[in-house]
């Protein structure tokens, strides 16, 4: 079978063609972002441009982590007809987790003003006792889905942060490295679906609401649609 | 060879993706199916639906189904993250999960030199026999459930389907993909393990 890739692959020799699918690899699979000191077809501007369009043909897009590093998610316009069907692959338990881990360790710092910029990975580590409090599942269920969702990258196990006074905590948790995948678009529409669901009447919600226009596409597509933008 | 990795999310097996089998596949729609191989593992599609570029497709044996599977070259699979020094996907419990795809493989690929898929199904008792034989004495519930849990990891990544209602067990569409090095040393694995007839307990 002829590879999908031959289109952007056709004319090149074979060491940049090599350098081209071992970044393109690198960034698919790596479960955190790729620094582009050990990937020539990251480091090389003409070979990225060739990966990014390797990615572009399966729905992908090159995304940039930080300096020097890069990784991949889904295309902007993939991601809206994936989520289109409001199907979502985590299931309902996962997604609350989840959805309190984002919600107590990047929103409510955001608010606060003690964190800066649009990035979902870093914050403030939520202590498990917290997740306990807020969290309608039993421990065990809980424990298990802490365990799913750090498999599969989307939080991260970190020392929590000691408080003066306060007896230390045990375990804390952030935000994993899958969500260095969401693209410029994905983390401006994560940020806005968690406020229309925090504060539907305030009038931040409105100004969203007023922006997206009318039509199902401007209702919002469920405040967990993120996930599928990840992996 | 390619990791057995649990980190895709759950892919729903009921559910047979919307994709027509007489609807033309242009760039945009083949990346949609990428991308939804991606987010929930291999395809299911009604039997007919032609492959999207760069996708092989696995009729079921029962006919009226296919799956479709993203085949990336050799060179770009998960082997170059070792190659390149970086760190593979995180695994739950990577021993359990690798042992109990390794019993699959066993019960389900009859014929080594025969195509690994799709194979034949197997009774979860003969699984769990081999499954048994490969971790060594272990409290009986502790043995069920780590299988259990193994089972649904591999389940919902792609790499076995089982009929929980049926109480079988088979090779999931995504070992189709396994290269011919890979295979030759999987079935120096398969001669290694003990024969499932051969185990007490291995019947249904």
């Amino acid at each position: 079978m002829t590879s999908i890739f031959e289109p952007v692959l056709a004319d090149l020799g074979e060491r940049q063609r090599d350098e081209i699918l071992a970044a393109f690899a690198a960034v698919e699979q790596s479960p955190e972002p790729v620094p582009e000191a050990v990937a020539a077809g990251l480091r090389d501007a003409t070979l990225r441009r060739s990966v990014a369009e390797l990615l572009h043909l399966i729905g992908r897009t090159l995304v940039r982590a930080g300096p020097g590093t890069w990784t991949s998610g889904y295309r902007d316009d993939i991601a809206a007809r994936l989520t289109a069907d409001g199907g979502n692959p985590l299931p309902l338990a996962d997604r609350a987790v989840l959805t309190l881990v984002l919600i107590h360790s990047v929103a409510i710092p955001r608010t606060e003003g003690t964190l800066s910029g649009d990035s979902w990975v870093e914050g403030t580590p939520t202590p498990i006792e917290e997740l306990q409090r807020r969290t309608q599942l039993p421990r065990g269920e809980l424990r298990q889905s802490l365990g799913r969702l750090r498999a599969a990258g989307l939080v991260r196990v970190v020392p929590a942060r000691l408080r003066p006074g306060t007896v230390p905590q045990n375990t804390a948790y952030l935000p994993g490295p899958q969500f260095h995948r969401l693209t410029e678009a994905a983390r401006r529409r994560l940020q806005e679906e968690l406020i229309l669901a925090a504060g539907p009447d305030t009038p931040l919600a409105a100004a969203i609401r007023r922006r997206r226009g009318p039509g199902p596409d401007g209702e919002t597509g469920g405040d967990a649609d993120h996930e599928k933008r990840m992996q | 060879m390619t990791t057995p990795t649990t980190t895709d999310p759950v892919r729903s097996k009921k559910h047979t993706s919307p994709t027509s089998p007489s609807r033309p596949t242009g760039p945009d729609d083949t990346a949609l199916a990428w991308a939804r191989a991606r987010a929930g593992g291999p395809l299911r599609v009604p039997a007919g639906t032609p492959a999207p570029a760069g996708m092989l497709r696995l009729p079921e044996p029962s006919g009226d189904v296919a799956w479709l599977v993203p085949q990336v070259p050799e060179t770009a699979d998960t082997r170059v993250l070792a190659e390149l020094g970086l760190a593979g996907p995180l695994l739950e419990q990577p021993n359990d999960t690798a042992r109990l795809l390794a019993a699959v493989l066993r019960c389900c690929w009859e014929d080594p030199l025969a195509v690994i898929w799709p194979g034949t199904s197997a009774g979860s008792a003969a699984v769990l026999a081999v499954f048994g034989e490969l971790t060594g004495p272990r409290d009986e519930m502790a043995h069920r459930r780590s299988a259990v849990a193994a089972l649904r990891r591999l389940d919902q990544a792609g790499w076995l389907l089982w009929d929980e209602t049926g109480d079988t067990i088979r090779l999931g569409p995504r070992v189709a993909l396994w290269s011919g090095s890979e295979l030759t040393t999987l079935r120096q694995l398969w001669r290694s393990m003990p024969e499932p007839a051969s185990l007490p307990g291995s019947a249904s």
